[in-house]
């Protein structure tokens, strides 16, 4: 299964796709880090292929 | 060489404690658990940590972690979200790995031995990946490995009926990047997780080397409330005694007993070691703390008996009932029904909580 990230510009951390798509968009989950993080943000291709296989990505 | 710590899940067996925090901040001898993995990261060399986070106990890592400057290492947090399966978290750190190799050592995990020895194993081949091994009596309930003289992983089985060796494996790995094409194959198991040993089995099958180390010296999976109360034994048995905080005249002790800044064990408590009292506790007179006692930072003992216990910060016991083998929560405070009419047991338990009265 792929497994796509996206790392915050401002402070390094990654979020998973995942996160990202079930809060479409989200302030950074790193602290006192100021970045709003959109499912957006991601590539279109690996919007696409999230929201194809999203099923895998649920629990 | 970089670390990755998992430290997502949900630490469902160890509620109530992990209604308010994470597991891998729970305490073991006044230190929390993860601390215990950045220390073995840090002593195989490994500065550059990344963190893994599922959706429990966020900040309070982040918090109490911070950048790692205070730990001597860098961390990068990584945010999993939900748990879909070690494998999962695994990749969800392949930006962060960059192209190296890292060691994987799931966050609620003590190992006496630490991964030394595991990394330079690793090294010294040309191996896909390496597992830690341990020797298990009952090996029908561990994932298995089959290694020849070596060391060398020839055969992987999950919980087997008829086990091939007794080498179980524990939580913690060494990757180099090819576990991410690896991890990029699997499909999510029975139970919609992707699975590490999956990925690692799937190594095999392409004919790709994996090395094994075998930790000697206890190992401990601090997944339950007995689990904390082992490892916090197991780590007590190597106090140094170690007196920070003051000792009244008057106060008997014996053993190797911790005392941190600003604690006090006032004349008349009696303290049998190994014990570790954490930063400004008041252990008062007419108190007993048994062996492998650990009391949080900030705690107030008094004219109690607490033996084989792990105490979190700030809470209060003052009850002339013996408390044995218990895991006492955050600010949780247990005072005396002595002399309260009607005769009884005064509780406010939260959801999950265990009492045997
Ligand atoms: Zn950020």
């Amino acid at each position: 299964m792929r497994i796509i990230t996206h790392a915050c510009p401002a402070c390094g951390t990654v979020v998973a796709a995942n996160e990202l798509e079930s809060r479409r968009v989200m302030k950074c989950p790193g602290l006192h880090c100021e970045e709003v993080h959109r499912f957006d943000d991601l590539e279109d291709e690996e919007r696409e292929h999230f929201l194809e296989n999203k099923d895998q990505y649920r629990i | 060489m970089k670390g990755l710590i998992l430290a997502g899940g949900r630490g469902t067996r160890l509620r109530p404690i992990t209604h308010t925090g994470p597991k891998q901040l729970v305490p073991v001898a006044n230190k929390p658990v993860l601390e215990y993995a950045i220390e073995d990261l840090k002593e195989a060399g490994i500065t550059e940590i990344g963190i893994v986070l599922g959706n429990l106990g966020r900040e309070a890592i982040q918090e109490h972690l911070g950048d790692g400057t205070d730990f001597g290492v860098e961390i990068t947090y990584i945010i999993q979200g939900n748990p879909l399966g070690l494998a999962h978290a695994a990749g969800c750190a392949e930006e962060f790995v960059d192209g190296d190799d890292f060691v994987m050592y799931l966050g609620d995990n003590i190992l006496e031995g630490g991964v030394t020895d595991l990394v330079e194993s690793f090294e010294t081949g040309d191996h896909a990946a390496g597992i830690a091994l341990q020797r298990v009596e009952n090996p029908q309930q561990f994932g298995v490995a089959d290694v020849d003289e070596d060391g060398t992983v020839k055969e992987l089985v999950e919980k087997p009926d008829d086990p091939p060796s007794n080498l179980a494996l524990i939580g913690i790995y060494v990757f180099s990047p090819a576990i991410f094409d690896a991890i990029e194959t699997l499909e999510p198991s029975w139970r919609g997780e992707l699975e590490i040993t999956d990925a690692i089995q799937s190594l095999l099958d392409d004919g790709r080397s994996i090395d094994s180390a075998i930790v000697e010296g206890w190992w401990k999976d601090t997944g339950k409330p007995e689990d904390v109360l082992e490892a916090n034994r197991l780590v007590l048995e190597d106090a140094l005694g170690t007196v920070n905080g003051t000792i009244e005249d008057g106060a008997d002790i014996t053993g190797q007993v911790d005392v941190a800044e600003g604690a006090i064990i006032e004349d008349g408590a009696v303290v049998r070691g190994p014990v570790s009292i954490g930063e400004d506790v008041r252990i008062t007179a007419d108190t007993y703390l048994g062996p492998y006692t650990s009391i949080g930072a900030g705690s107030t003992i008094e004219s109690a008996h607490v033996e084989n216990t792990v105490v979190a910060g700030d809470a209060t016991i003052r009850t002339s009932v013996k408390i044995v083998d218990s895991l006492i929560g955050e600010s949780a405070t247990i005072d005396t029904a002595d002399d309260l009419l009607p005769e009884g047991k005064r509780l406010v338990v939260g959801e999950n909580s265990q009492l045997k009265l």
